[in-house]
Formats: structure tokens, sequence, C-alpha cells
């Protein structure tokens, strides 16, 4: 029997039992668009928490920390030079750089504004692999020079202790949800964000000696200003390491001695592969220091999202498993009201295999109409729910929260078929055990 | 060597605590040509002999060879491929199939052949013509009358160009006229040298074949030859085209 003709037999035979056929299908629709509705949704979820996740930082970035940091007893010895050095040779290791705090009291001024951001000392020669994306300027710090994140200067307003008296900016400017700035209050004045990109800002340094307190400001020319990341890193000021080891002398009133003490940060760019960041920070973890990579986050992320598109995907499939049974019930029934024919089609020369492909075949074409229906369905309707839900929650505009992988409509509907196969087998045996002679004296 | 041999056939089944009889030693030479009439009363065994003779049954002890095949010999298998090629059925009920048109009844069984659509269009097409269903090649049963869907039934099992035609009772449920009309038919083809074995239980209908067999509790009890008495004296015209 070929192809063609079994297709157009199955055709046939699908359209004598329309209604029937339709009301089975119902079970594989339902089935396959909940399978797509639910994995559309849980991938959204994931995808925009993954998203949200990976503004914290380049997914190639490692933070390492010394295990001195965390009170741990780690064997590890400090992140000092040369166990910078060490690092740079683990296979996958693009660059080392320190990443070192300010630790000391300071206050940024421009004009009369107060402004903040974290300071960070690394090493000029790392920059170029940094990734930086700057929205002006170049990525090169020399001295005296800085680099700042796009939310510094947003964050410049009117001294607290200033006398002067003016009204300020309007409130309710730009916020950010983390960083220094979540202490500001809402009752101090604002000014509107200063693009400070080539200008000087002051860093006003305060110790406490002997004498009481000193002040000593220090003038930096912002070199650069870095497209916003939408994390903490907008508030972060970056200078080169010479910089800052004379601004801690200042204030700690010696010079750092990094040899001996080690870095308490220091920042690893592995090369742009999520496996090969994984492997690194693996690598450095065994080597007893504490590692923060957002792809490690993404990475535990990703398996316990894995593990929900399973949990949803499966009880998704509990309403094809049902489909199925319906699909059997139907073909059961249908060789049971078709018994004659069968003994006809017997007498009139078609083998055993014919027969069960005719009653496979249908079994799979409900299976896999029904799928192909229920994956548009599912689609439009994991649409219409993405919409919806992104309107009461309110996500920013271009965030969705479905995601349909390429692989599920695939998917859906070959399992639809194959849950139509097997449910056509038993049906099929049936057909082709049936006696030619009793078949066709059957009423 | 005959078109059929039939040696010490049996045909037992088992039914509750009984072994049922059905067919008890038959021994029957059929020749090319012949038109067998089988008769005899219910359970006398005719229609398992001609469930055997299609291929449709096997047997429990003897031989049967149609035209070289040895029928107890054959897989499930090798009788489909037998039946396919070599016999072609016509049953009382005709068992068209109701969804399919007077056309694609009588192509059906090329289906399974593998011959082309094309083909097997043009075949049935042609056939359907000669048998004066020309004009109701694309009607369904339903648009037939009892006469006309048996006639579409008889070219379905001709298509494949059997060399045995086997009838269960054509006739049973049609008037005496259109009954009469099917068996003229059967002459006509028999007359071009088709092979046909037809059981009834209506000796007006044996009048028509050129030998009767009557069978009694699976059993051959009178094997006569007919001198065809009350065939169709009228040959229509479309007798030379069925040559």
């Amino acid at each position: 029997m070929k192809l063609r003709d079994l297709f157009l037999l199955v055709v046939a035979n699908l359209n004598r039992m329309r209604g029937r056929v339709v009301m089975t299908m119902m079970g594989v629709v339902i089935g396959t668009a909940a399978i797509v509705i639910l994995i559309s949704l849980s991938s959204g979820l994931q995808a925009s928490t993954v998203d949200n996740f990976s503004q914290f930082g380049s997914l190639n970035q490692i933070t390492v920390f010394s295990g001195s940091r965390f009170g741990g007893d780690s064997t590890a010895e400090g992140l000092t030079p040369s166990a910078i050095n060490d690092l740079e040779d683990i296979d996958g290791v693009v660059a080392v750089t320190p990443y070192e705090q300010f630790s000391g009291q300071s206050v940024l001024k421009y004009n009369r504004l107060e402004g903040f951001g974290s300071i960070y000392g690394i090493d000029p020669l790392v920059l170029p692999d940094m990734n930086f994306e700057l929205s002006e300027g170049s990525a090169t710090l020399g001295a005296g020079a800085v680099i700042i994140g796009s939310g510094v200067g947003s964050g410049f307003s009117e001294a607290s202790d200033s006398d002067q008296g003016q009204g300020g900016g309007p409130t309710g400017g730009p916020r950010m949800m983390f960083g220094p700035g979540a202490q500001a209050s809402d009752t101090e004045s604002t000014t509107e964000a200063l693009d400070l990109y080539g200008k000087t800002i002051q860093l006003e340094l305060t110790r406490m000696s002997e004498d009481g307190q000193e002040n000593r400001t220090v003038r930096l020319r912002v070199a650069g200003v870095l497209a916003s990341s939408g994390g903490n890193e907008d508030y972060n000021i970056y200078m080169s390491m010479k910089d800052l080891d004379s601004l801690l002398a200042w204030s700690r009133q010696e010079r750092p001695n990094w040899v001996q003490d080690g870095y308490s940060q220091v920042m690893v760019i592995a090369e742009q592969d999520a496996d090969v960041t994984l492997a690194v920070t693996e690598e450095i973890t065994n080597r007893g220091y504490f590692t923060m990579s957002t792809t490690s986050i993404v990475e535990s992320l990703n398996s316990v999202y894995a593990i929900i598109e399973a949990v949803l995907g499966g009880v998704a499939s509990i309403a094809l498993l049902v489909a199925a049974i319906g699909i059997a019930n139907t073909m059961v029934m249908s060789v049971l009201e078709r018994t004659r024919e069968i003994g006809l089609m017997k007498a009139i020369g078609a083998r055993n295999r014919d027969v069960m492909a005719v009653f496979l075949a249908e079994a799979s074409a409900i299976g896999v109409i029904g799928g192909v229906i229920g994956v548009i369905v599912g689609l439009v309707l994991a649409q219409i729910i993405g919409v919806v839900a992104s309107a009461v929650v309110g996500t920013e505009s271009g965030t969705t929260l479905v995601v349909t992988p390429l692989w599920l409509p695939v998917f859906a509907i070959v399992f639809s078929l194959v849950i139509g196969l097997i449910a056509g087998i038993y049906p099929a045996f049936r057909a082709v055990q049936l006696d030619p002679v009793r078949a066709l004296r059957s009423e | 060597m005959a078109l059929i041999e039939i040696r010490g056939l049996r045909r037992y089944y088992v039914m509750g605590d009984t072994v049922v009889r059905a067919l008890d030693g038959v021994n029957l030479t059929i020749e090319q040509g012949e038109f067998l009439c089988l008769m005899g009363p219910s359970g006398s065994g005719k229609s398992t002999l001609l469930n055997m003779l299609g291929g449709l049954d096997k047997p429990t002890d003897g031989s049967i060879v149609v035209a070289g095949h040895r029928l107890s010999e054959l897989d499930e298998n090798g009788l489909a491929l037998y039946r396919q090629h070599e016999v072609g059925f016509v049953f009382q009920s005709y068992n068209l199939i109701p969804t399919f048109t007077a056309a694609q009844n009588v192509e059906f069984p090329l289906v399974f052949t593998g011959v082309s659509p094309e083909e097997r269009r043009h075949r049935a097409g042609n056939l359907l013509t000669e048998l004066g269903l020309g004009d109701r090649l694309h009607h369904h049963p339903t648009e037939m009358s009892g006469g006309q869907q048996q006639r579409v039934a008889v070219a379905r099992s001709l298509i494949n160009q059997p060399h045995i035609l086997l009838g269960d009772e054509p006739t049973g449920n049609l008037d005496s006229k259109t009954g009469a009309e099917i068996l003229n038919l059967f002459v006509r083809l028999n007359r071009t040298g088709q092979t046909l074995i037809i059981v009834t239980h209506d000796p007006r209908v044996a009048e028509y074949g050129t030998r009767t067999i009557h069978m009694l509790d699976g059993r051959i009890v009178e094997d006569v030859e007919n001198a065809q008495t009350n065939p169709d004296p009228e040959l229509s015209p479309t007798e030379e085209s069925l040559s």
C-alpha cells in the first residue's frame, strides 16, 4: 500500500467519523496547548529573571574574595600580586585585575553639589578586557582620571548642610533601587542628572588623626562614562590602582602593602563562554578562594527553572495521556463499527500490515492534527496571557513574560504524534486479529 | 492440471464441548471455465468450502491447490497475496464502502497491490462501463439500487482479473428480476472463460451454472453437470467487449 493511498484512505475515514474525531482531538488540543502555555510561561519567567541577574555584571567576570574576608579558615594564600599571576595561568582566564574598593570616608563634589559612588581601583592594562561599554569617552585610565558609571551623574544633589536657600531641582528625579543612593531621603532636593564627561569632580577625603579631623580634596577628571547596565555598577567609579594606592595611603596614613596583605577582591575575566567561566570559577573555588559570578548564579537559576519546566510539562502531559486514552477509545469503537469493512479489506487482499497501517495512521493523524491545532492555540493564548500579565505586573515595555523556545512547538507536535501512535497500537492489533470470515458475517 | 484440486479437505471447529465438522473429507476437482454452484442446507459446509477456496480460512487437514498455490502451506501474508491476485469475492450484502463512490469501491483492491492511481481509475471506469454503470461512476452506494450495488461489487471482484470469482449468495438480497440480471451477468462472464463458484440454496440459481454440487454435513453428496437450462439467451452488446 502506497503512502499516498494510505493518506487518502485515512482522510476519508477520519472525515467519515468527523464528529467523534473532533471531540477526541479536543483532548489532544487541550493537552498540547497546556504544554506550550506552561512551558512558555516558565521559560519567560526564567528569561526575565536571568536577564535581571545579568545586569549585575558581565557574564564572564568572576569576583574573587580572599578567604579571610568571610572569616573562613581558608588555606589559600591572600590575593597578593603573585597570587594574581597564578590566577592568570588558569586555562580560560583572559585577565586578572585587583578590584579594590576605597574604604575611607569620602564625599564626591561637583561645584556645590554632593554625590556619591563606590570607588574601585583596577589595573588600567586590563581595561580593554573588561568589556566596558562607554556612552562617552574612552576606556583608558591615566593618572587622575576616572571612568564613572552612568548613575553617578544623576546622584548629585544640594548638600544637606548647604546654607543656600535655593529650592533646588525637581524632586523625584532618577532614583536607584540599589546602592548607596538608596539611603537618600525623598525630602532631599536633587538636581537633574549631570553630564560629567570631561569635567573635573572633587573627591573630598576625611581622616581622623591625632590632630582631629583632616580633609583633603583630590581632583579627578572624568575620562569616560559607562553605558547603563541597570545594576549596582552604575554607581561605580573606576580609577587606576596607583591612584587608589595614594588615596588609601593618605586615608590610612600608611601605604597599603599588597604583597603582604593581598587585595580584598580581584576580578577574573574569563573567555566569553559560560562553560569556560564555570570551569574557571570552579578551579578558583578549588584553590580556596570565594567567588561570585553572575554566570554561576544564572547557571543555578537555570537548573531550578529546568526542574520547574519539567514539572509543568509533566502536569500538562497528563492531559495528553488522558487524550491518548480518548484516541484509543475512539479507535476501538471504530474497529467495532468497521468490522465488516476490515473483513472486506482482508478479503480483497489487504495484508495485516496494511490494516495495521490504516488504523495506526488514523490514530496518529488524530494526534498530530490535534497537536498542530493545540500548538497554535497554545501560542496564541500564551501571547495573550503574556500581554495581560505584563499589564497586571507592570513590567517595563520590551520585557516579555512569555518566551516560547523554538524546540517547543516541534516537541509538542512530535509528542502528540507519538501519543496518537501509541494509542493506536491496541485498536490496530484488534483490527489485525479479526477473523475475516467472522468479520464479514458481522452485522 | 486442473485449476482447483481438493483432496481430503477437513475443517473442524471446537464449539464449547463439541467438535463441529464443517468439512469432513472433501475431494473435488474444478476445471478452468466452470460455473459451479454449491448447494446444501445451512451448516452443510458450503460456505466453509467457499471461504477455504478464497483463502480466508485454513484447513484442519487435507490439501487444496488453486492455480498452483498450495493454500495450506501459505502464511497470512501469502494468503493475502493469493486473495489479491487469484480470487474475487461477491457477497450477499454487497459490502461496498458507503463513503466511497462506485469507482472508488471498484478500484479499492488495487490500492493494496500498488497499481498507480491513474491506472486504477482507468480500469475501474472501463469495468463499470462494461457492466452498464458508466453513468454511475461517481455515485455513492446509497444512491444506487441493490442490483446496481451488486454490479459494482462484481466489478470490484473482477478488477484484479482473478482466476476465480467466488460468490456467497450473491442474489440473496435481490428480488428475482434483479437477481436474474446478476446471474445473467455471471453467465456472460463464464462464457468469456471466467471460472465462477457460487454458494446458493436457491435451486433456480443453480440452473444458471454448468455444474451443481450438493453438500450435507461437510461432505459432497451429489455432483451433477448442468445443461445451463436457464441462462440468458440474449447476448448483450457488452458481451463482445467483455471478451
